[in-house]
């Protein structure tokens, strides 16, 4: 795998010697964006955090949560180098000293070895008058902490839940100062861009699972066909849907290009690039009652439509499960889904019904067929 | 700039928020987890508003030049309604007695709730009975309010604990609100806008003894006759001393005394201590010691700082010491028979009367609120009532004990003593008007017999602590200062009617120095009930008696 080849710190002498604004040009230019779901264009971010005033952070976000995404882990274990390069490179980009890597509680296992990468970068870094200092700091196994703002509470020491955007972690982030916050991918692809003018910006690392029956990391051009996808994870029955992770919905499985817009189009989103197979064995309201618990267990509880709304999800998907529910829950489901998405406070409140949603666009049978 | 709300362009300021124009401009948008004075913290969902297709809450929302905002879309209603809804089934809907509307029911009836879709709530917790607040999980909808009041107060006692559907507000480690620093303000009480903190209700304990064969006497603190008259729909600010007396009475109690005699005795004491300890150069800063809130703060948390606090009692355990000594033996009853029931604008008088220095002086405590309740259970008219007067003895007062009820009156009164009594001479102007008003913190200074002495008032805890620390480290230029623990001073005490806010305590404020302005004694050494009363019994101020009567010592309690 591309991503997984070791920089070894040859970006950071690179860079060493550049202009910071000559590092966000060659990152805006070769269009890499964020890897942790929003696709947002990281230069961009890098830039904004730049021209904002006062002391800056830079954060790696490696709580990855999200139910059926792994590649942040594969690389955090395979390559943490380029991850610890990429966060220092980011760093004298915008003109920081100080980085936090927050590290998903489930994955502090990796700590040690990561803290060794760290210890060692810090040598490197020095030596190119290069000051930078990064801590880790664990998560406690909150899917919320994944959001950047609930980052920047946890990493204060408060209750991981959510700010309200505006204003954004570039003007104001921890310690209500600039802050850039970026995926573990995201960071990882830094120095790779700043060695390789042609580095291939269509790399994506698909995390395939469900029912195949090779399961894992496939390192994959945007614009594949999700059908070469799944045939990789060799499946034993006939595929009926797809799920992108949990938060960004579902889509019948067809021979679609597994692209932004292509899924965006289908009413579900690439997201961070999971796809859970699901075959037709499966029960879909058994899946999205699977999910919907998911969901109610992980608001944090700040907002009213996330905290009582995914639980009330649950209980009538449970109350159709048994098939207790009548059609005017059905219409109450449909209901709680769209305020539930309009009006949470933060995406993750806002996500939590797409999953829903397109599976009673797309399933809508399977619900109706077990109404009382 | 110019935005357009439902159709209509509005001229307004940038650095607004969306709710405060509409409100500018009477257009009227449900919130719940808003408060004034505080940041948004836009939880509830209730005060979503529509923009360019999208729902955003207008309670933290700045306005942008040429947005256009609709409050009452489709959109809007639905999720108003299902937000709305989904709190109904999380709020127990048991009706405690409180004199509020319920704010959650308010918003429940205009947005057309007629049934809650959804099942009760699927939690069910204990209730937290203290000493003097309740608080019930089960009507709490976790907006936010109390927490935020605890923060303002420097206090911090609840925070939320747990998340999603678990999440709830409680005590660190989920102990019980009396073995917290809880202060028992009550600023958490006034915030909640579905009464799931409410004051310890003692009116039927108190029913129960009036009933009784016992000699029961009540006393008043002054704040109450400016704000129990807002009970019975009294335009705010409406002095009902005279009502209030007469539904006392009304209700069976045997003598309706004044708690400002108490006060007036207070100042005889506070202001004698103050002229030792100046004299003396000793434990100054000297710190007043009237609020028991204050008091059970700085015992938490300035414990090292207690010698600088007063050792007056407050007013009404002074009223409670008197009346059961001096009171109870010149009208010959039996120590068994006499009850003291005092009315306070407080919450955390409850538990100062059941303080072990207090030796039971006091025997129940009253709320405005839980007064007010009493008058509607007996189905007294309280406005067609006529003026009553309290009882002699101990229910003469002065001006300067009335203005103990706002912030800076205890002050006041003091210095006006404390002046005239050492040198002699009367105050030209007995209105010190640096130290009035809803300022959080306000100084000044006075010569005395060519002594400058420089004061402080400071209302609301969370400016308490700044002047601790001036304390702490020694750079504290003040001779005397006042603490009031509720912002603004007992007029916006934890058991005030509700709603409370600044405009409402500021008419009770006012209500109070017109009172004191029309009294024909405001010098509380010049109160003829208090001078008979050192002439008979007490001999004179921090004497023997006094101190064994009058005074009270401190804990240190920690955190």
């Amino acid at each position: 795998m591309k991503i997984l080849q070791n920089s070894n710190f040859r970006a950071l002498s690179k860079i060493a010697e550049m202009k910071p604004e000559e590092i966000i040009e060659i990152i805006k230019k070769s269009g890499l964006s964020g890897r942790g779901g929003a696709n947002f264009p990281t230069g961009l971010k890098l830039e904004f955090t730049r021209n904002s005033q006062g002391e800056k952070y830079v954060i790696a976000n490696a709580d990855e949560g999200e139910p059926g995404t792994f590649k942040d882990k594969l690389i955090l274990e395979k390559n943490p180098n380029n991850i610890i390069e990429g966060m220092i490179i980011a760093g004298h980009a915008i003109g920081s000293n100080k980085g936090y890597l927050y590290l998903r509680g489930e994955y502090s296992y990796l700590k040690n070895k990561l803290q060794q990468v760290i210890n060692n970068a810090k040598k490197i870094s020095d030596k190119l008058k290069i000051y930078f200092d990064i801590e880790i700091i664990s998560g406690a196994g909150a899917y919320v902490c994944g959001d950047e703002t609930a980052i920047i509470e946890s990493i204060e020491g408060k209750r991981g839940n959510p700010r309200i955007k505006p204003p954004f972690p570039a003007n104001k982030g921890l310690f209500n100062n600039p802050t850039l916050i970026n995926n573990v991918e995201t960071l990882a692809n830094i120095p790779l861009i700043i060695l390789d003018k042609n580095w291939n910006n269509n790399l994506r690392l698909f995390s395939l699972s469900g029912n195949v029956t090779k399961p894992g990391v496939y390192e994959l051009e945007l614009g594949t066909s999700l059908k070469e996808l799944i045939e990789l994870g060799k499946p034993e029955n006939k595929i009926k849907a797809v799920y992108f992770g949990c938060a960004d919905g579902c889509i019948p499985y067809e021979d679609i290009k597994l692209d932004y817009e292509a899924i965006k189009e289908k009413g579900a989103m690439l997201g961070s690039c999971a796809i859970i197979a699901v075959d037709e064995k499966q029960d879909i309201v058994d899946v999205t009652t699977n999910i919907a618990k998911f969901f109610e267990y992980e608001s944090c509880g700040k907002c009213t439509p996330c905290r009582e709304g995914t639980m009330r999800i649950l209980e009538l998907l449970e109350k159709i499960s048994l098939k207790k529910a009548a059609k005017k829950d059905l219409e109450l489901l449909e209901e709680l889904c769209r305020v539930i998405s309009a009006t949470s406070l933060c995406g993750l409140g806002q996500s939590s019904t797409v999953h829903l949603t397109t599976a009673l666009r797309y399933f809508k049978k399977e619900f109706r067929d077990k109404l009382k | 700039m110019k935005i357009t709300i439902n159709s209509k362009e509005i001229e307004c300021q940038s650095d607004k928020t969306i709710l405060e124009v509409a409100k500018e401009n009477n257009i009227e948008i449900p919130t719940l987890c808003y408060q004034e004075g505080f940041e948004a913290r836009a939880v509830c969902r209730i005060c979503m508003v529509e923009i360019d297709n999208k729902l955003l809450p207008s309670c933290s929302t700045k306005v942008k030049d040429g947005m256009i905002i609709n409050t009452e879309s489709k959109k809007v209603l639905e999720a108003r309604k299902i937000n709305t809804e989904l709190l109904m089934s999380k709020h127990k809907k048991a009706y405690f007695g409180e004199s509020k509307e319920h704010e959650l029911f308010k918003i429940a009836k205009d947005v057309g709730i007629r049934q809650v879709r959804f099942n009760n709530n699927k939690k069910v917790y204990i209730v937290d009975k203290g000493i003097a607040i309740i608080t019930d999980n089960n009507k709490c909808i976790l907006c936010g309010r109390c927490v935020q009041a605890c923060q303002m107060q420097n206090v911090s006692a609840i925070d939320f604990a747990y998340r999603s559907y678990h999440t709830k507000v409680t005590p660190a480690y989920e102990n019980k609100l009396d073995d917290s620093v809880c202060v028992n303000c009550g600023q958490c009480l006034l915030a909640c806008p579905v009464n799931a903190i409410y004051e310890k209700d003692d009116t039927k304990d108190v029913l129960k003894v009036l009933k009784s064969k016992k000699h029961v006497i009540v006393q008043t603190a002054p704040s109450v006759r400016a704000s129990l008259g807002e009970e019975f729909d009294l335009p705010a600010g409406t002095l009902v001393t005279g009502k209030m007396v007469s539904s006392l009475r009304k209700l069976g109690f045997k003598k309706v005394f004044d708690t400002q005699f108490g006060a007036d005795l207070t100042i005889m004491e506070e202001a004698a201590e103050l002229i030792e300890r100046l004299k003396e150069n000793k434990n100054l800063p000297m710190i007043t010691s009237c609020c028991p809130g204050w008091i059970k703060y700085i015992e938490h948390f300035y414990p090292e700082l207690l010698n600088h606090v007063s050792t007056c009692k407050s007013p009404h355990d002074m009223f409670g010491a008197i009346a059961k000594s001096y009171y109870k033996d010149k009208y010959k009853i039996n120590k068994k028979d006499l009850v003291v029931v005092s009315i306070m604008p407080c919450t955390a008088k409850k538990f100062e009367i059941q303080r072990k220095e207090m030796k039971k002086e006091v025997d129940y405590v009253l709320t405005t609120r839980e007064l007010a309740r009493l008058i509607k259970i007996k189905k007294i008219k309280f406005n067609n009532l006529a003026d009553g007067d309290f009882d002699s003895a101990l229910g003469l007062s002065s001006g300067a004990g009335t203005i103990f009820g706002a912030s800076g009156g205890v002050m006041e009164a003091a210095l006006r003593t404390a002046y005239e009594t050492v040198t002699g001479k009367k105050l030209e102007m007995l209105e010190f008007n640096q130290i009035r008003g809803m300022s959080d913190f306000k100084e000044g200074s006075i010569v005395i017999n060519g002594k400058t002495i420089n004061f402080a008032v400071v209302n609301g805890l969370g400016n308490a602590r700044e002047v601790l620390e001036q304390i702490k480290n020694k750079k504290c230029k003040y001779d005397f200062i006042e603490v009031m623990a509720c912002p603004g001073g007992c007029i916006a005490g934890g058991g005030q009617p509700i709603p409370t806010n600044k405009e409402i305590v500021q008419k009770r404020m006012q209500a109070l120095y017109l009172n004191d302005k029309n009294n024909t004694i405001r010098r509380s050494h010049e109160n003829p009930a208090i001078i008979n009363l050192y002439k008979e019994f007490l001999g004179r101020p921090l004497s023997k008696k006094s101190h064994k009567l009058l005074h009270t010592s401190y804990i240190k309690r920690g955190t």
